[in-house]
């Protein structure tokens, strides 16, 4: 079932936790919401489900109007971050309570209940729990648990709240690929809420930033990251080095008229125009987009090492530029060949840059870097 | 291997304990005990199933039992608002709670005497509906009612506050109802606090003596109850019959919080007994 979300705004306060929200999500999509804490993403994902009401805006679901439907009206599966298990049912009763709490005409027999119930603990691979008590289970058996008695009302949407946030690194990259399965297998629209760019970026269909109640960017996972549409989403999305600089038409000039980056393949984001005007903007280059050289060459800046720290299977490279700090991410045989050690003069070259006037980038002055 | 623990000594911590629980329970019960076995069995009998001693038992039981049970009701719900509810003046209401713990009972008689007595200022309104207060054994459990409000409503609050609002927002969207909420997630949750209150409350009724006679009327086989019963046997001198009565009341006081506490343990093992953690 599609969900489309149209104008939708809500405060607490003083604070804007949603303005203005638009966005729609087609049947059978997995689409993450993904943001810093505070950006509003669990609010619209409780608007959704009905346990939150919007001031104003619409919530349709398959073009229907639901903005007052009540929670237990929407047929939405929701997902907490804690679980939200009933502590005092065995793992069988929790799965089968949607199905009790139906009113006597539509509840199943109870052969039919148990059925179900089994077939769904079967689908989250917990059958043989049935009978324990939600305090006997990791925290990994209790989501799936959760994820199981979500859907044993057969949602039409599943919606889920940071599903992964209290779980270990181990459990939370298991668990996830698990959901993208599940969700393929179960057919329903999907939403998720989650501040992890790794989780959304590996798991969903499409990815919605979100920051100060606004939506920054819809994309792909692919699209998001590789062209980011705001400074904020540049920065959320992974780690970037920003770089102060002066355009002069289509070019950027950074690092004091020693090396000038093309400005022109981000038409969208810097109108060359209003670019020039202002005059100072700022070039956005991920760790992984820099090469290090041991003698200058075309268009590379000046560097010193300031620390190498060893990564798993990449090393990062801290390098002082004047007095910008550069983070610099590259393979371990590449930096086995260049022998970096601290203080060591080198040469750095960009190979891809993405530049934003600063009146855009200011807009994002709160927004964390990672 | 040894467990390490924060505080030294189980030994010496279990003695202070056990020393310190014969001291002030065990050895005064048991000196009632003993006293009571000075007397011979049918004395013992007859005192104790007196015509007015049994009718002490039931106002007393009866109006404590039922005194518990308007508390596990209604304290359940002012614990829950004061839990759940941001009011203004809620600091205020929820030290009023404690009042009748901090209330000298005679006062706290005296004034619920006055209040529904024939001219008392709910009195004079109820009594026109033939809704006799003061002086009867509605008033006693009036009495008992307000002393036992604490015991529930303390009991609750930091169950209720345990409970995450998302129990209820889960029970919402897999389509419960608001009473099928209550029913099935939140009561089981609260139960056995529920029922630890309602014991609370039902044995401080039963012990209760200050506030009951300044309201009761003390009528014998009406409103009089069992402790002022031993009270007026004392003042008597009848140190037999009052060790009589008394021994009863700890016998029927003992094996009833033993049967609660047999439903208690029943319960939360119930949910929690098998405290494993499998992973």
């Amino acid at each position: 079932m599609s969900i489309e979300i149209c104008g939708v705004g809500k405060r607490f306060g003083n604070f804007v936790a949603l303005d203005n929200i638009n966005l729609s999500i087609p049947t059978g999509e997995l689409v993450a919401l993904l943001g810093p804490s505070g950006c509003g993403k669990t609010t619209l994902l409780r608007i959704i489900a009905g346990m939150e009401t919007p001031d104003g805006g619409h919530v349709k679901f398959a073009g229907e109007e639901a903005t007052h439907l009540h929670a237990r009206e929407r047929n939405v599966g929701f997902v907490f971050q804690h679980y939200a298990l009933f502590r005092h049912m065995s793992v069988f009763e929790n799965v089968a309570f949607g199905l009790r709490v139906k009113p006597r005409g539509e509840r199943p027999a109870e052969n039919e209940i148990r059925r179900r119930v089994i077939d769904l603990l079967k689908l989250v691979q917990l059958d043989w729990l049935a009978d324990r008590y939600p305090s006997q289970l990791s925290g990994g058996q209790r989501q799936r648990i959760a994820l199981a008695r979500a859907l044993a009302v057969e949602p039409k949407v599943l919606l889920l709240d940071e599903p992964f946030g209290a779980l270990d690194t181990k459990v939370r990259k298991e668990l996830r690929r698990w959901l993208r399965r599940l969700h393929d297998e179960v057919h329903i629209s999907s939403v998720f809420v989650t501040h992890d760019q790794e989780e959304a970026l590996e798991v969903a269909d499409r990815v919605v930033v979100m920051n100060h109640g606004r939506i920054e960017q819809i994309g792909t996972p692919d699209e998001v990251y590789s062209n980011p549409a705001s400074p904020f989403v540049y920065q959320f999305l992974g780690n970037v080095n920003v770089f102060h600089s002066r355009v002069h038409g289509q070019w950027a000039d950074v690092g004091g008229g020693e090396n000038e980056e093309k400005a022109s393949d981000t038409p969208d984001a810097t109108p060359s125009g209003q670019a020039e005007k202002k005059g100072e903007a700022l070039a956005f280059v991920r760790p992984h987009d820099i090469d290090i050289e041991r003698s200058p060459v075309a268009g590379s800046i000046e560097a010193t090492v300031q620390d190498v720290h060893a990564i798993g299977p990449i090393v990062r490279v801290e390098l002082a530029h004047a007095s910008e700090l550069i983070e610099v991410e590259i393979t371990r045989e590449r930096a086995a060949g260049l022998n970096l050690v601290r203080g060591l003069a080198v040469w750095l070259k960009p190979r891809q840059v993405k530049v934003f006037n600063v009146a855009a980038s200011q807009l994002e002055e709160g927004g964390s870097g990672i | 291997m040894k467990n390490k623990h924060v505080l030294p000594g189980f030994g010496l911590a279990l003695g202070i304990t056990l020393v310190y629980l014969s001291l002030l329970v065990l050895l005064p019960l048991s000196g009632l005990a003993f006293k009571a076995s000075s007397l011979s069995a049918g004395e013992l009998w007859n005192v104790a199933t007196s015509e007015r001693a049994l009718a002490s038992y039931r106002v007393t039981f009866g109006a404590s039992l039922l005194a518990a049970g308007i508390n596990a009701v209604f304290g359940l719900i002012v614990a829950w608002v004061l839990v759940r509810y941001p009011f203004p003046g809620k600091r205020l209401v929820d030290s009023l709670v404690d009042l009748p713990f901090a209330l000298p009972t005679a006062v706290a008689g005296i004034t619920l005497a006055t209040l529904y007595a024939g001219n008392g200022w709910l009195g004079r309104f109820l009594e026109p509906l033939g809704l006799k207060v003061a002086f009867t054994p509605l008033g006693i459990v009036v009495a008992l009612t307000f002393i036992g409000l604490p015991f529930v409503v303390r009991t609750l609050q930091p169950v209720i506050e345990d409970i995450e609002p998302e129990i209820e927002e889960a029970a919402a969207s897999l389509g419960a109802s608001r009473l099928q909420t209550f029913l099935r997630v939140l009561l089981p949750g609260v139960f056995p606090a529920l029922l630890t209150g309602f014991t609370l409350a039902f044995s401080r009724a039963i012990g209760e003596y200050g506030s009951v006679i300044f309201i009761a009327g003390n009528m014998p086989l009406i409103s009089e109850i069992t402790p002022l019963l031993i009270i007026s046997k004392l003042e008597q001198y009848d140190v037999i019959g009052a060790t009589a009565l008394a021994l009863v009341m700890l016998v029927i006081s003992f094996v009833m919080l033993l049967a609660v506490n047999a439903l208690q343990w029943w319960s939360a093992n119930r949910h929690h007994g098998r405290e494993k953690v499998s992973l």
